[in-house]
């Protein structure tokens, strides 16, 4: 194995502001992660509380009658409304699980959204 | 029969359904080139039915009361995939007439009877009655829901008796009661079991017929006023009420004995102004003379009987009706008898220890083939059968000219289906092709029960 070769890479990573680099060359296979770099993403999606649709219908970004606003980003509370999905006959209310930050939102309003697929994704607050 | 009745073809369908009369269907719906949509629970993520239809949506976690039996979220699924019509199936919302109605109510057409025939239908004692007045023969009975008279009742009808629930089905909320002294003994059982299982306890009460057959006849009945009935089936091999090889022709029924058992089921049909297919039961004594029992307003799991010995596709004819086309064929045309024809439940259950359930993983997978057999599952290599569902993983559908080459034929299929991972009912079947009452085609409902009886003696006596 070339050390040489890799203080080479580790030196000039420490340059840029990549988290990994993966170097292949005859057979000899270099992979080289920061501090910096992500955890594996299994992990990572494990961090975050899914919010999935209560049911198959329509997403309305509303709360009583009202439209809510939700942004990535914004901090809430456990049991916030994230709004409804509705079917034919209900209303099926959506609230967060947890309190934390609201990291991603994958619905948008006027969606149809089946059973079970994740709406939104918090980071909770750490106690 | 000309056609001059314009009809819109559907475009899309929706199954309401699972297993294999979710993936039955959808292969007709494939041949008259119709889109269709499956449903499915979380637990049946993995399914055929899902993979095989054209688009397929999640309604609800695993358990049915909030996925299959949740009329809210199908008719949902109904209208945001753009389905003009849903085929419920059998079992789960097939004969729920508030399912049929909110179909109906949300502008999608359900294919089967209209909410009004399922529930004159659905409840058995409202049943008898239009049977008394279309003059269909019913068994001496209470004529209707008992009250606290049904001592009085039962002793005008005659022990023994069978004290059934109103909204009644699969056995449950039945008692046979052989004298007056068990009788309220056994009314508060059944009468319990019924509170637990339809939230209804209203009785009511009929002669029990000793040694009976169960003959049921497949009628259909288009928008127009035509009503057509086919050979009938004999569902007499039934474990706890529980069917588990159906045949047709049945061996114990003559030609004229089958016409006036068309005749009988067809005037009943006709007189619910019934639409689409569905299934007319009897009763018949070892003299027989046969008994209205109940209709079923719906596809039964042993249709592929009939359509095996009248050649034709009773999944089309439903969606043929529902669309408003008249029935394409005559009452001579469907009560033709191309072939015999019997139908093997494998159940994933183990036969040998009291038919408890065996869910698992199915790791080897080799069905029956050859001439004159049909085999219709949705089983896979691989395939997790989950614990929420009824057990049936495969019927094996057998058919030859005659009889007596139909069970060699039958015996000859259950010998080369191949289950791995999972005991199945398969040995249990051949042993039933063992039998020498049931070779002789002298079979009763409690053939199934005397057989277990006898193995058990049997076994303790070696």
């Amino acid at each position: 194995m070339d050390t040489k070769l890799i203080k080479e890479v580790t030196d000039w990573l420490k340059t840029t502001d990549l988290a990994e680099f993966c170097y292949e060359k005859d057979g000899n296979c270099i992979e080289v992660k920061t501090q910096e770099a992500l955890p594996e993403p299994a992990a990572f999606a494990c961090s975050l509380t899914a919010v999935t649709a209560p049911a198959i219908g329509i997403y309305h970004a509303a709360d009583k009658g009202q439209n809510i606003a939700l942004t990535e980003g914004q901090l809430i509370e456990q049991g916030a409304p994230l709004g409804v999905v509705e079917t034919v006959s209900k209303k099926h209310k959506i609230t967060a699980p947890v309190s934390g930050k609201l990291r991603v939102i994958t619905v948008r309003e006027g969606a149809v959204v089946e059973f079970g697929l994740p709406l939104f994704f918090i980071e909770p607050r750490e106690c | 029969m000309g056609t001059d009745l314009s009809f819109t073809p559907f475009q899309k369908v929706l199954i309401a359904n699972r297993g294999e009369i979710a993936l039955r269907i959808i292969r007709t719906l494939k041949e008259m080139n119709i889109k269709s949509v499956a449903v499915y629970s979380q637990a049946d993520r993995n399914s055929l039915h899902v993979r095989m239809a054209d688009e397929a949506v999640c309604i609800g976690p695993a358990r049915s009361a909030q996925s299959y039996l949740n009329i809210d979220a199908i008719v949902t699924a109904a209208k945001l995939t753009g389905a003009d019509a849903v085929h419920p199936g059998y079992g789960f919302l097939s004969e729920n007439a508030d399912f049929a109605k909110a179909v109906t109510e949300a502008g999608i057409t359900f294919i089967g009877p209209d909410a009004n025939s399922i529930s004159l239908l659905g409840v058995k004692s409202t049943a008898r009655e239009i049977a008394v007045k279309a003059g269909v023969p019913v068994t001496p009975g209470s004529d209707g829901v008992v009250g606290k008279n049904y001592h009085a009742i039962a002793r005008k009808i005659g022990f023994p008796v069978m004290i059934k629930a109103a909204l009644g089905g699969g056995g449950k909320g039945m008692r046979a009661c052989f004298n007056e002294e068990d009788l309220d003994r056994m009314m508060s059982t059944a009468q319990a079991e019924a509170r637990a299982n339809f939230g209804d306890d209203r009785m009511y009460l009929e002669k029990l017929v000793l040694n009976p057959r169960h003959i049921e006849v497949q009628v259909a009945a288009d928008n127009y006023g035509n009503v057509v009935a086919f050979a009938e089936r004999d569902c007499s091999l039934q474990r706890r009420h529980q069917k588990l090889v159906e045949e047709s022709p049945s061996p114990f029924v003559d030609a004229a004995t089958r016409v006036k058992l068309q005749e009988a089921a067809c005037k009943l049909i006709e007189a619910a102004n019934y639409r689409g297919v569905g299934t007319v039961e009897f009763l018949m004594a070892p003299t027989k003379e046969f008994y209205f029992m109940e209709v079923n307003t719906r596809l039964q799991v042993e249709h592929p009987v009939t359509e095996e010995v009248c050649g034709r596709d009773l999944v089309k004819l439903q969606v043929q009706i529902a669309q408003g086309e008249k029935l394409p064929f005559t009452q001579k045309e469907a009560a033709v008898i191309k072939c015999h024809a019997i139908e093997h439940r494998i159940n994933a259950e183990d036969s040998e220890h009291n038919f408890v359930p065996c869910p698992g993983t199915v790791s080897e997978w080799i069905p029956s083939g050859g001439l004159g057999v049909r085999v219709d599952s949705h089983v896979y290599v691989g395939y997790a059968i989950p614990t929420y569902y009824d057990s049936l993983i495969a019927k094996l559908i057998v058919t030859a000219p005659e009889r007596p080459q139909l069970l060699a034929r039958s015996r000859r299929a259950l010998g080369e289906f191949v289950v791995g991972g999972v005991k199945t009912t398969l040995p249990f079947h051949k042993r039933i092709l063992d039998n020498a009452d049931f070779i002789a085609g002298d079979t009763d409902t409690g053939l199934i029960e005397r057989m277990l009886k006898q193995e058990k003696e049997h076994e303790s006596q070696n």
